[in-house]
């Protein structure tokens, strides 16, 4: 590692106007666990840091929205959305995911905001925020915008956000009438980064599956929706018949990659299986 | 006095607390990692990109020019301080730094010093280094004909007799073939009434020590001292100054607590570099890898395993076959010994009348692969009783009946010709299947999670012939000192050596200081392997502690006080000094009887000084839609002797389960044309808690090793014998698949089933 600048701006115009458009060695770093990765690896040299730190009060706290939903600061660490009341009561699936994320010690640095920004493909809360139609905003110098989180993730460690924005919130929907599960499947070790994220949003009426909203991850170069497999289900009525017909679909529709975790041909396996699981525990959660 | 008279004073058997448990938990315990000297410099190597090449130029001119770098070094600056810069403990193969050529990516190049490790690191990232590809082997069965050749001339180190036909081979890969042939096996194949064959293998896999290795030697005053995080002392001592052509006084080695060893820190890792960079830089130069670069310094040999049974009618084994084939990687390391003293044992624990071994370690294009918690058994044992599943299974037996009908017994010759004695193989056998209520009905489990069980039983011989020698302290006081040169990587050796030397003394273990590894105190061990240590240096430590003792009664007798006095030992010294002053040493030596195997047999009267055997039984749940596996229960059965301190032998043996799991399951190092894809714990993943099985049980059978001290023996390895085969057979038992690779990975388990219901699955 090699000297850097070391920047802890106070205020968010401040650290906006550190970060230079252009160049892509002048980041910001929050709980750092994913950046200070790739700096002891060599893969990232930074000439200056923005530390969000001092930023945290402005982007820190879970708030309820008026319509019902959450907004989550970018600066919150995993560990209190895990704990957060306010978290459970209107998503509880994030809290459940978190169950099983990484490691309590990295938890308890990592922010969410870092998480998305991050924009690696293994990682478990970007296919459960998409499925839960979230959005994240965006702060930069011409002001703000409101992204959807499968429109910020483009690719392997891509991103739409501009060298010089800054994720400041997570905006999570009313969940009125949703019910989402999500499955973590690890290929290796059960302390694993999931081989594959599967999260299913259905909502259920009489039997009947209005809408659905499937988002996977880890297996595929970077979390994204499965449009088709939305449509298949949705007006259809719920039966085993139907699970088995989403999950073959699911699997022919990801454009799954094969890497350490297994070949792609297997994740199809584990697709179509675990979208079948998953589907099957959203609706026993809407019949309780 | 003798040994029978003395007094117990209760420290067998004993289950006390590791004595170092406290500087652990509170930090204050020392590690080689933590330590710096004024004026000390650190190195940063510069690792070769290509699994075999031509080095054609090295240009440092970039790492040179960066602020802080204090000197960018060589093989041609190696040599100015040592004239022949190739080492190891069987073959002197292995270059300080590359010379000419590498021979695996990984290999050292070159290494910056530098006054900072970041600069040192950010330099060596700097160092270009050009070369001309050579072909390559990977494979070990490929490497046996291959027109690559990873070392043009074998170099066997002048010191083992039984090497000495390999000197000067050249246009060979194999650097060791070692051969046994018993009884008539060509006779008894052709008499067979059933004859089964099959392949196994295994992969590479790291040993993770969480402490990553470190050195640091400082050179001085014509000698040098080096504080390093080895297993094996003495080992350096001797292989330094031989390299340095000093006589062994003027090598220092110290070591501290080890974070974990494993077989990874055996004989010379770091100390021939940090050594000559420190006689280079006139300075301290401290070596500390990180976690990545410990995959290319030390593995386990990936293998194939072809084994061929002959069974008679009456399910009795009567001849067997094994052709065994380590993957050595590119320097021999430990492995020649490996091949050789594993391939004792290739047969398994059967009484077989004829048997034919040949076992093989062969250098390829890899990282290197030496010893790991095992020394290439479980490798065998793995093929072994996967194997004997099968013809059980194929002969419609039931796997504990057909094993207990071929079992080796106490008084009948092993493989080797060795007469079996102290090994409980039948008792380990009987109380496996009476833990896992064999003949109980079991639950299959029902839809798509199918249960099943299964158990294996494997054995090893002990390295031999090795030496222990071991000194101990009274002082004026009566307080005592035990000095051994032991390691203390975590397996509770010190606790077990206090204990001992207690024992023998009549005395608590509390009461014993032991004294860390240092070459200038602590007389000559071969070194912290193989299971050794407790019965070899606790042998040493036993006959040193009754030394003293045996002075001390000396000691009263001359100062007059009548047997069974029972005068404090600090009013015998006062008496005899007139004051507190003086020192009683006792000292303690011990090798075992050995007798080398036979050149053209392999068959020898003597194999080892003690066998360790070790069975597990596995419970497993597999989701047939996925293949995924779950060990529902892991038990472990060992024989261990008399355990010294049950408490640690518990933990021993759980431990080296947990480690065979993870080799089991998911733990592999995966290699593309000689690049290995995962050199980091992100992408190479070792057992966490939540792979711990639901029930996890450990057992030691009522045995006792005569030559042992107080009837114990070594433990540090015998759980990981048995684990991988009894998953094996136990996923057998649950889905009908045989797998026949490690790791079994859940896409292996469900590949499998797919192939058995004749819908394999396509890759696209
Ligand atoms: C040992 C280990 C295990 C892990 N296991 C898992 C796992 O099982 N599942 C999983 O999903 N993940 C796992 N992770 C990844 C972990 O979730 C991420 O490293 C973490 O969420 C990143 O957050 P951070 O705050 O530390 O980001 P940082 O490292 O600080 O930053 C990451 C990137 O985001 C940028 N950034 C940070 N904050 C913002 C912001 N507000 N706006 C714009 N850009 C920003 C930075 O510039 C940087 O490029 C693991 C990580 C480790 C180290």
């Amino acid at each position: 590692m090699t000297p850097f600048e070391l920047e802890e701006p106070v205020l968010l115009g401040a650290a906006l106007a550190l970060l230079d458009p252009e160049d892509s060695s002048v980041r910001a770093i929050a709980g750092g666990t994913a950046l200070m990765l790739m700096m002891k690896s060599g893969l990232y040299r930074p000439r200056r840091l923005v530390s969000l730190r001092k930023l945290a009060p402005a982007l820190d706290g879970v708030r309820s929205a008026p319509d019902g939903g959450i907004e989550i600061g970018a600066m919150v660490r995993l560990s209190d959305l895990r704990r957060s009341a306010v978290v459970r009561a209107a998503a509880p699936v994030i809290a459940e995911t978190l169950l099983t994320h990484s490691n309590v010690r990295v938890r308890n640095v990592a922010t969410i905001g870092g998480n998305l920004a991050q924009g690696d493909p293994h990682m478990d809360l970007p296919p459960v925020l998409i499925a839960l139609g979230a959005s994240v905003r965006l702060a930069g110098p011409g002001g703000e915008r409101i992204v959807r989180v499968e429109d910020l993730l483009t690719g392997y460690l891509e991103t739409v956000i501009a060298n010089n924005e800054l994720i400041t919130a997570v905006i999570v929907p009313p969940q009125t009438g949703w019910r989402t599960a999500y499955a973590k499947v690890t290929a290796r070790s059960a302390d694993d980064w999931p081989a594959l994220g599967l999260a299913v949003s259905v909502r259920v009426e009489a039997g009947i599956a209005r809408d659905a909203r499937i988002a996977i991850g880890a297996a595929t170069e970077t979390a994204m929706r499965l449009p088709g497999t939305e449509a298949l289900l949705a007006g259809r009525a719920i039966d085993d018949a139907l699970l088995q017909e989403a999950g073959r679909a699911a699997a022919a529709e990801a454009p799954v990659v094969a890497d350490h975790h297994g070949s792609a041909s297997y994740k199809r396996v584990l697709v179509a299986v675990h979208l079948g699981r998953a589907l099957r525990q959203t609706i026993a959660g809407a019949e309780r | 006095m003798s040994d029978a008279t003395r007094v117990s004073s209760g420290q067998i058997g004993r289950s006390l607390p590791r004595v170092e448990a406290r500087a652990k938990v509170t930090g204050a315990a020392e590690y080689i990692h933590n330590l710096r000297l004024p004026g000390m410099l650190y190195g940063k190597i510069c690792r070769s990109t290509v699994p075999h090449g031509r080095i054609l130029r090295i240009d440092a001119s970039a790492a040179a020019a960066i602020p802080g770098v204090h000197r960018i070094v060589t093989a041609e600056d190696i040599r100015t301080v040592i004239a022949e810069p190739y080492y190891g403990p069987a073959f002197h193969d292995q270059p300080i730094l590359a010379e000419g050529k590498v021979r695996h990516v990984g290999e050292p190049v070159a290494v910056v010093l530098a006054t900072d490790p970041h600069i040192a690191e950010e330099a060596a990232q700097a160092i270009v280094v050009e070369y001309a590809p050579l072909p390559a082997v990977f494979d070990e069965i490929e490497a046996m004909n291959s027109a690559a050749i990873v070392h043009d001339i074998l170099k066997p180190a002048g010191t083992f007799p039984d090497l000495k036909h390999l000197a000067g081979r050249s246009g060979t890969n194999v650097a060791l073939d070692f051969h046994l042939r018993r009884g008539d096996t060509e006779r008894a194949f052709a008499a067979a009434e059933h004859i089964f064959e099959h392949s196994f293998r295994t992969q590479q896999v790291m040993h993770t020590p969480l402490e990553p290795h470190v050195s640091l030697a400082d050179a001085a005053d014509g000698g040098v001292t080096i504080h390093s995080a080895t297993q094996t002392p003495s080992f350096v001592r001797i292989e330094i100054a031989r390299l340095l052509g000093w006589p062994e006084n003027r090598v220092r080695v110290k070591t501290a607590f080890l974070g974990g060893g494993f077989g990874a820190k055996v004989y010379v890792k770091l100390e021939a570099l940090a050594v000559a960079l420190s006689l280079l830089a006139r300075r301290p130069v401290k070596l500390a890898l990180t976690m990545e670069e410990q995959f290319f310094t030390i593995s386990k040999h990936a293998s194939t395993f072809r084994i061929k049974s002959a069974v008679d009618g009456h399910g009795h084994i009567t001849a067997r076959q094994c052709q065994v084939f380590y993957n050595g990687g590119a320097y021999a390391d430990i492995g020649p010994r490996v091949a050789q003293k594993s391939g004792f044992t290739a047969t398994g624990p059967y009484d077989i009348p004829n048997v034919a071994i040949d076992s093989y370690e062969i250098y390829t294009n890899r990282p290197p692969a030496g010893a790991l918690r095992g020394f290439g058994v479980p490798q065998l044992v793995w093929a072994y009783e996967s194997h004997t599943d099968l013809i059980a299974r194929a002969l419609g037996r039931d796997p504990v009946e057909f094993r207990r009908r071929n079992l080796l017994r106490d008084g009948a010759p092993q493989a080797t010709g060795t007469v079996m004695r102290d090994a409980a193989i039948s008792a380990v056998l009987d109380r496996l299947a009476a833990r896992l209520a064999w003949d109980q009905p079991f639950d299959r489990g029902a839809g798509t999670l199918k249960r099943g069980r299964g158990l294996a039983i494997g054995f090893k011989a002990s390295i031999s012939p090795t030496t222990s020698v071991a000194t101990v302290a009274i002082a004026a006081d009566g307080s005592c000192i035990l000095y051994c040169g032991t390691v203390d990587m975590g397996q509770g050796s010190t606790t077990a050596m206090a204990q001992i030397a207690a024992e023998a003394l009549g005395i608590e273990a509390e009461a014993v200081r032991v004294v860390a590894p240092d070459t200038d105190v602590t007389p000559y061990d071969m070194g912290t392997l193989g299971s050794r240590s407790l019965f070899h240096m606790g042998n040493a430590v036993r006959l040193a502690a009754q030394d003293a003792r045996d002075k001390l009664a000396a000691l009263a007798a001359e100062t007059g006080v009548p047997p069974g006095a029972n005068l404090p030992i600090s009013e015998q010294f006062r008496r005899k000094y007139g004051m507190q002053a003086g020192t009683i040493v006792g000292a303690g030596s011990y090798i075992p009887a050995y007798a080398p195997p036979d050149s053209a047999t392999g068959l020898t009267p003597n194999a080892t000084p003690f066998w360790m055997v070790g069975g597990a039984g596995a419970e497993v749940e597999i989701d047939t839609e996925t293949g995924r596996v779950r060990v529902l229960r892991l038990v472990n059965v060992a024989d261990a002797g008399t355990p010294i301190n049950p408490g640690i032998v518990e933990t021993q043996l759980t431990g080296a389960a947990i480690m065979q799991l993870g080799f089991t399951l998911f733990e592999e190092m995966q290699f593309t044309d000689g690049q290995l894809r995962n050199p980091s714990l992100a992408e190479y993943k070792i057992p966490g808690i939540r792979d711990m099985p639901d029930r996890i049980e450990a057992e030691t059978v009522d045995s006792a090793q005569q030559s042992g001290p107080y009837g114990a023996k070594g433990v540090g390895e015998t759980g990981t014998f048995a684990v991988s085969p009894a998953i094996a057979n136990a996923i057998e038992d649950a889905v009908g698949v045989r797998i026949s690779e490690l790791p079994i990975t859940a896409e292996a388990v469900y590949r499998a089933l797919r192939r058995a219901a004749g819908d394999q699955l396509e890759d696209l």
